[in-house]
């Protein structure tokens, strides 16, 4: 467990840094978690955390690689829904990495 | 070529771990690209009854995760047609697009796969 | 391809026995265990359906005799004659 500091509030992250409570999150927190990784977010980071977002909503359960390059595919078209582009802007681990950003549930079928 | 797998669902929804951990299953094995099928049979088809609230028995919601499954690459979802017959579901008003097989048609799926578990 | 089914539990409170005798295709076997070698209690309502499978239907041994049941249709296997068993199938279905 630890606190992120964001707006005056208090935002418990679990010991792998993603929201106790989904709720918690808002665009401030998304910056706030990308600073923590070094990621300074893009228009191009964002879509994805919207998709993500959405992706949730839709299935109640945040993506492995597979899924989340198909879903991005499949809203965004095959240029961004690629491991390439996905794996640039989040570091290499899209799946873990975007859903911490977007305030999801860490990915349970990732490696 | 990875082995197939077909994953045989028979439990309902929300009385034990079981539609959970076949579902499971058929997420981690198609997030690695296996070769999957699911197939729902006996209680299991209660699975996919549209309109379920599962929040009202503060359970995660199933119906909404079993939708990830073309997601998660695993896109040949079948159902025993005497199964939902036996219980009043109609084949036609499910939450799930899956094929519905007849008793012939389980024989002949089971028989195609390198592997079967049923849970 | 053949399938040798497995199945453990009682036939009289679970469906199991039931719903794989249903889709039991020409080449597969069955293998009872557990408290699923109740089935073949002579007298019950389920083992003249299941002699008629002959020689594609087994039982563990130490099951049925540690229930009593003897003068079985099915052909009584030990672990290894189990082990064998799935073996001669192309793929095993456990029941679970």
């Amino acid at each position: 467990m630890s606190i992120l500091h964001v707006n005056g509030r208090d935002i418990a992250l679990d010991k792998d840094g993603y929201l106790v409570e989904l709720g918690d999150w808002s665009e401030d927190v998304a910056r706030a978690l990308a600073e923590r990784e070094s990621i300074e977010l893009s228009a191009d980071h964002w879509e994805v955390l919207e998709l993500l977002r959405q992706f949730y909503q839709e299935f109640e359960l945040s993506p492995a690689t597979r899924p989340l390059i198909k879903y991005t595919a499949l809203k965004l078209g095959a240029d961004k829904g690629n491991s390439l582009h996905l794996n640039r802007l989040f570091n290499g681990t899209p799946a873990k990495l975007a859903a911490k950003l977007a305030g999801l549930p860490k990915p349970t079928n990732c490696i | 070529m990875a082995k197939s797998l077909l994953i045989i669902s028979r439990q309902a929804p929300w009385s034990g771990p079981s539609a959970r951990e076949a579902l499971d299953i058929a997420l981690a094995g198609g997030a690695f690209d296996l070769p999957l099928g699911m197939l729902f049979l006996d209680d299991g088809v209660f699975q996919l009854a549209p309109n379920q609230q599962p929040a009202l028995l503060q359970q995660k919601n199933l119906a909404a995760n079993l939708q990830a499954l073309p997601m998660f690459g695993v896109e040949d979802l079948f159902v025993a047609a005497s199964s939902l017959a036996e219980r009043g579901l109609d084949p036609d008003g499910l939450g799930l697009p899956v094929q519905v097989l007849d008793d012939a048609g389980l024989t002949a799926l089971i028989d195609r796969f390198d592997q079967v578990v049923t849970l | 391809m053949s399938t040798l089914h497995v199945i453990s539990r009682s036939p009289f409170g679970d469906n199991r026995l039931a719903s794989c005798l249903r889709l039991l295709g020409p080449h597969d076997g069955l293998l009872l265990c557990g408290d699923a070698v109740y089935a073949l209690n002579p007298g019950s309502v389920t083992v003249a359906g299941l002699n008629t499978l002959g020689p594609r239907l087994y039982a563990l041994a130490e099951d049925l005799e540690a229930r009593a049941i003897s003068d079985t249709g099915a052909t009584a296997v030990d672990y290894p004659a189990f082990v064998e068993l799935s073996l001669n199938y192309d793929k095993v279905n456990s029941w679970l």
